[in-house]
C-alpha cells in the first residue's frame, strides 16, 4: 500500500501541517513565555517569542498572593468539584433509569428531555427564577443552574446500553438493587463513558464565567474566569493591581501588565492542561489508534 | 368487553409504575432540575407581554414590546450582524473541517499526525476568556505576533480588535482556530470507518491518491457533512454569544452586536426585562422552528435526524 504515496505531495502536506500547528500553538506559547519573563523584558517582548526572557516568577508571585485572585481560584475549584459531582451523579442516575429495558415512561421522559434541550427560555426568564428562589449571590446558583446536560446524558446512555445484557442478568440474580447495579456493574463497565462525561463537565465548570458574572456579584464569592475577564478582556488593571499585597507601589510601577495578564491566563489554563491527556485517552483514543469500534 | 378491559389496563399501568418506583426516583433529580430551571423560566417568558414593575406587579400590555422591537432600527442592524456572523462561521468556514480531516488522514508520518491532533484539539477546551486574552494579545497593535508577521510583508500594524472592517474576520479566524481540530473529528472518524477493501479494489484498478480521495473518501463524508451543515443552520440565530461578548469593545460594538449580546445589554445591564424577554421569545421560537425543520430535512435527506 505504501508505494501509492508519492513523496513530493507528502512533503508538501507535512510542511503545511507543521506550519499550521505551529501557528496554532505560538499564541498560547507566547503567553506562557511572557508570564515567565522578567517584567522589564516582557513589556517589549515579541509576540512571536515562545521562550521566556530572563526567567522570573514575579508575575506568579503576585497572582498567588493576591487576595481576590486566590479567593477566586478556591471558588473555581469549589464550583468545579461540587458542580461536576452533581453533574455526574444526576446524569448517571438518569442514564441508568432511562436505559432499563421496558421502562414504562421512557418515551414521554425522552420527549420531555428533548424539549428541554431544544427550547432556550432566554436570559431574563432564567434570571428571574434564580432571583425568585433566592439563589442570587450564592455559588449554588452557578452550581445548580447547569446540573444536567441532555447531550451528555444521551452520550452516557449509549455507553450504558452497550453493557452486555447477561452481565446485568447475573447481577439481578445476585440480588443487586438498582443502585448497586449502577455502582458495581454498569459504571465500571462503562468506565470510558463515565470518564468522558466527567471530563467534559469538569472543563465546562472550570471555564464557566457568564452565569457567575450575572448571578454572583460579590467579588469574594466569584470564580477565577470572572476576575480574569475583568482584568484581561475588560482591561480593569486598577482593581487587580490596587489590591495586591506583595509590593509597595514604587516597586509595582515596574510590573508589566502584559506579563501579569499572561500569568493569570496561564493559571486559568493549567487545570485544563492537566485534564487534557485524560480527555484524549478516553474520548479520542479511537481516533488516535486509527480505528473506530462501532 | 372494551369497558371491562380499560380499568384492568390502568391497573397494570400503575402496577408497572409502582414496580419501577426506584427507577423514577433515580431520574427525579434531573426532572426537578429541568422543572425549576427550564419549565419555570419558559413559563416566565409570558413577561414579553407584560410590563414588569416588581415581582408581584406585572401589567398586561399586549404586543407593545414586539412592536417596539420591529420598529427599532437597532434590531434590524443586530439581526443583520447575527446572520452575517453565522453565515461566516457556519457556511464559509464549513469546508475547512472535512478538508482538514482528509489532510490528517493522508499524512503518513504518524508522529506528525498525532502531534497535529493533540495541538489542534486543545483550543476547544480553553475558556472564552482565555481565548479572548490570547487573541487580544496576538492581534495587538504593539508587538502582537500577527502584526509582526504582516510586517515582514511591508504591511503597517493594524489594530484588528478595534477596526470595524476586520473584527468579523477576527471572529471568523478565531472560531477556525478554536474548532478546526475538534469539529473535524466527526469527519476523521467517518474516514476511518471506510471499509479497507474499497481502497484495495481501487488500487488494483490503478487509482492514485487523488482518485481515492475523490471516489472513496469524499462520498463517505457526504452524510456527516449534510448532517453537520443542517445542524449548524439550527444555530443560525446564536452566532456564538461567548465569543462575541468577549471580543467586542465600544469601537466595534455596532458591527458585531448580535441578538444574544443585545438581550444581555438591554436585559441585565439595562434592566428592560420585558423587552429582552420579547427578543428571547422571538429567538427561541424561530430557533425551535429552525431545529425542527432541519431535523426533519436531515431525516429525509440522510435518514439520520439531528438527535
Amino acid at each position: 500500500m505504501k508505494k501509492h504515496y508519492k513523496v513530493l505531495p507528502q512533503i508538501i502536506l507535512s510542511i503545511f501541517l507543521i506550519i499550521l500547528s505551529i501557528s496554532m500553538l505560538v499564541p498560547l506559547l507566547n503567553i506562557f513565555a511572557k508570564s515567565l519573563s522578567d517584567p522589564k523584558a516582557s513589556a517589549a517582548m515579541s509576540g512571536l517569542r515562545i521562550i521566556p526572557k530572563n526567567i522570573d516568577l514575579i508575575n506568579f508571585k503576585i497572582v498567588f498572593n493576591h487576595p481576590v485572585l486566590v479567593k477566586s481560584i478556591i471558588n473555581s475549584l469549589y464550583v468545579t468539584i461540587i458542580g461536576t459531582l452533581i453533574n455526574v451523579s444526576f446524569t448517571c442516575l438518569a442514564a441508568y433509569a432511562l436505559t432499563r429495558p421496558n421502562l414504562t415512561l421512557k418515551r414521554p421522559l425522552m420527549v420531555f428531555l428533548i424539549i428541554m434541550m431544544l427550547f432556550d427560555p432566554g436570559l431574563i426568564p432564567e434570571y428571574l427564577v434564580v432571583k425568585d428562589i433566592g439563589l442570587m449571590g450564592s455559588r449554588w446558583s452557578v452550581i445548580l443552574i447547569t446540573s444536567v446536560n441532555v447531550y451528555y446524558l444521551v452520550i452516557l446512555m449509549r455507553f450504558f446500553e452497550a453493557v452486555p445484557k447477561d452481565i446485568i442478568e447475573a447481577g439481578t440474580i445476585d440480588g443487586l438493587g438498582h443502585l448497586g447495579m449502577l455502582w458495581k456493574i454498569i459504571m465500571p463497565l462503562a468506565k470510558s463513558g463515565v470518564a468522558t462525561i466527567t471530563m467534559f463537565y469538569a472543563v465546562i465548570r472550570w471555564n464557566e464565567y457568564f452565569k457567575a458574572s450575572i448571578y454572583i456579584l460579590d467579588e469574594t464569592k466569584t470564580v477565577l474566569q470572572v476576575i480574569l475577564r475583568q482584568f484581561v478582556v475588560l482591561g480593569d488593571t486598577v482593581k487587580l493591581i490596587g489590591q495586591q499585597n506583595v509590593f509597595n507601589y514604587n516597586e509595582l510601577a515596574k510590573v508589566d501588565y502584559g506579563g501579569l495578564k499572561a500569568a493569570t491566563i496561564v493559571v486559568a489554563v493549567i487545570p485544563i492542561l492537566c485534564i487534557y491527556p485524560i480527555v484524549l485517552k478516553y474520548y479520542a483514543n479511537d481516533v488516535f489508534a486509527g480505528s473506530v469500534k462501532e | 368487553m372494551v369497558e371491562m378491559k380499560l380499568p384492568n389496563q390502568r391497573q397494570t399501568f400503575w402496577k408497572k409504575i409502582k414496580a419501577e418506583k426506584v427507577l423514577y426516583f433515580m431520574i427525579l433529580p434531573t426532572i426537578i432540575y429541568f422543572l425549576v430551571f427550564r419549565v419555570f423560566p419558559i413559563y416566565n417568558m409570558r413577561l414579553a407581554f407584560f410590563k414588569y414593575s416588581s415581582r408581584e406587579s406585572w401589567t398586561f400590555v399586549g404586543l407593545k414590546y414586539f412592536r417596539m422591537i420591529f420598529k427599532s432600527p437597532d434590531f434590524r442592524q443586530i439581526l443583520k450582524n447575527t446572520l452575517t456572523i453565522s453565515f461566516m462561521k457556519y457556511v464559509l468556514l464549513f469546508p475547512a473541517f472535512p478538508i482538514f480531516a482528509i489532510m490528517l488522514n493522508e499524512v503518513r508520518w504518524k508522529g506528525l499526525k498525532n502531534s497535529v491532533q493533540i495541538i489542534s484539539y486543545l483550543p476547544h477546551f480553553l475558556s472564552w476568556i482565555v481565548i479572548a486574552g490570547i487573541w487580544i494579545s496576538t492581534l495587538s497593535i504593539d508587538g502582537g505576533g500577527f502584526n509582526q508577521i504582516i510586517g515582514w510583508f511591508g504591511i503597517k500594524p493594524i489594530s484588528f480588535m478595534t477596526e470595524n472592517r476586520y473584527i468579523k474576520w477576527v471572529l471568523f479566524f478565531c472560531e477556525g482556530w478554536r474548532s478546526l481540530g475538534w469539529d473535524s473529528i466527526i469527519y476523521f472518524t467517518a474516514i476511518l470507518t471506510i471499509n479497507p477493501s474499497l481502497y484495495e479494489a481501487a488500487e488494483i484498478d490503478g487509482a492514485n491518491r487523488w482518485q481515492l480521495i475523490k471516489n472513496i473518501i469524499l462520498p463517505a463524508l457526504i452524510i456527516p457533512m449534510v448532517t453537520m451543515f443542517i445542524l449548524n443552520l439550527g444555530f443560525f440565530l446564536n452566532a456564538g454569544f461567548d465569543q462575541v461578548l468577549n471580543f467586542s469593545n465600544n469601537a466595534v460594538l455596532s458591527s458585531i452586536d448580535i441578538l444574544d449580546t443585545y438581550i444581555y445589554r438591554i436585559g441585565i445591564q439595562g434592566g428592560q426585562y420585558s423587552l429582552a424577554t420579547a427578543v428571547s421569545l422571538i429567538k427561541g421560537v424561530v430557533g425551535v422552528l429552525l431545529v425542527l425543520g432541519t431535523h426533519f430535512t436531515s431525516k429525509k435527506l440522510t435518514g439520520k435526524g439531528v438527535w
